[in-house]
């Protein structure tokens, strides 16, 4: 059973990591949740992103989901957002794709531009 | 929607869009009864009577600036709850907030399977990390009771300013959901 003591591990660890490099968002993630998003398998496509997230221990990256914003027949829609940079929308997204994304762009820096269907806001 | 989580993940992102900060969610599978409830209570903006009976209207959608003017959500999960005899309840009042009721009739063949609860919970738990949640689910069988009971904003408080989004924050939360819904039988229903 968790418990909130649990909790309080986790805190004390996480804050020992913020003291090295800083509590800063690198990598901003956005999940289209509207109702066509969801038809489409918007859930798997963000259960993904937390899986990663936490397989891969990536602890300065932050994920949101946000309505739909007419982009319907390219659901699921992810955009990812970086401080100094145009924001990337990716599209058509699955399980998948989300893992190719991970390592390919939040990783390693370079744009999955085959699943890109839009740039800058 | 193939299951009734997606519909509730549907309706989740109604309460957030409707500016909620807090959004309690039960669900209530009681044997006996021959019942599945699902209560999503919100404290958003509301709606007047007008718009409460127009979200139940397919052509109607409260999303702005787009070309499409339909909205699914509300119809689609109104009548897959009635196609099991159930009933569907949205009751609503401009600056307190909406509680929407669905009922499924248990065993009724026409009625779609829970989904993944899980997985629902969770995105929505860490999607929205300014809302608080507060889960209940309770299964009664033959007079006996499970619940579990999951309260973001007790988390959120243990954590500091520790974001949800942090590796070991998603475990937690992910592990604590599994074993409620283990333990209330809410995996296969």
């Amino acid at each position: 059973m968790k418990t909130l003591a649990d909790l309080k591990k986790i805190r004390e660890k996480a804050q020992e990591e913020m003291k090295l490099r800083g509590g800063n968002v690198r990598v901003k993630i956005v999940v289209g949740m509207g109702t066509s998003g969801i038809a489409m398998g918007a859930r798997e496509v963000m259960k993904t992103f937390l899986e990663e997230i936490a397989n891969r221990n990536l602890t300065d990256v932050m994920v949101t989901q946000a309505g739909e914003k007419g982009l319907s027949s390219m659901e699921p829609v992810v955009d990812l957002i970086e401080e100094g940079k145009p924001k990337v929308t990716y599209g058509n997204m699955t399980p998948e794709k989300v893992k190719k994304v991970v390592v390919e762009h939040i990783v390693n820096g370079r744009i999955v531009s085959d699943y890109v269907v839009a740039t800058g806001n | 929607m193939q299951d009734i989580s997606l519909h509730l993940l549907d309706v989740i992102e109604n309460s957030v869009r409707a500016q909620a900060r807090n959004i309690k969610i039960r669900v209530i599978n009681h044997v006996q009864k021959n019942l599945l409830r699902i209560i999503v209570e919100d404290d958003g903006t509301g709606m007047d009577s007008q718009t409460l009976q127009l979200a139940q209207d397919p052509f109607f959608t409260s999303k702005e600036e787009r070309e499409k003017k339909v909205g699914l959500g509300i119809p689609l999960f109104k009548q897959n709850a009635e196609l099991t005899d159930g009933c569907f309840n949205m009751t609503s009042e401009p600056g307190f907030g909406t509680v929407l009721r669905v009922d499924f009739t248990l065993d009724h063949i026409d009625r779609m399977p829970l989904g993944n609860l899980k997985d629902t919970l969770l995105g929505a738990i860490i999607g929205h990390p300014e809302v608080d949640f507060s889960i209940n689910l309770s299964y009664s069988e033959k007079g006996m009771e499970q619940s579990f009971h999951f309260d973001t904003a007790a988390i959120k408080e243990e954590l500091g300013g520790i974001p949800l989004t942090y590796p070991d924050v998603i475990e937690y939360i992910d592990t604590s959901l599994y074993e409620g819904i283990q333990n209330t039988n809410m995996e296969d229903v």
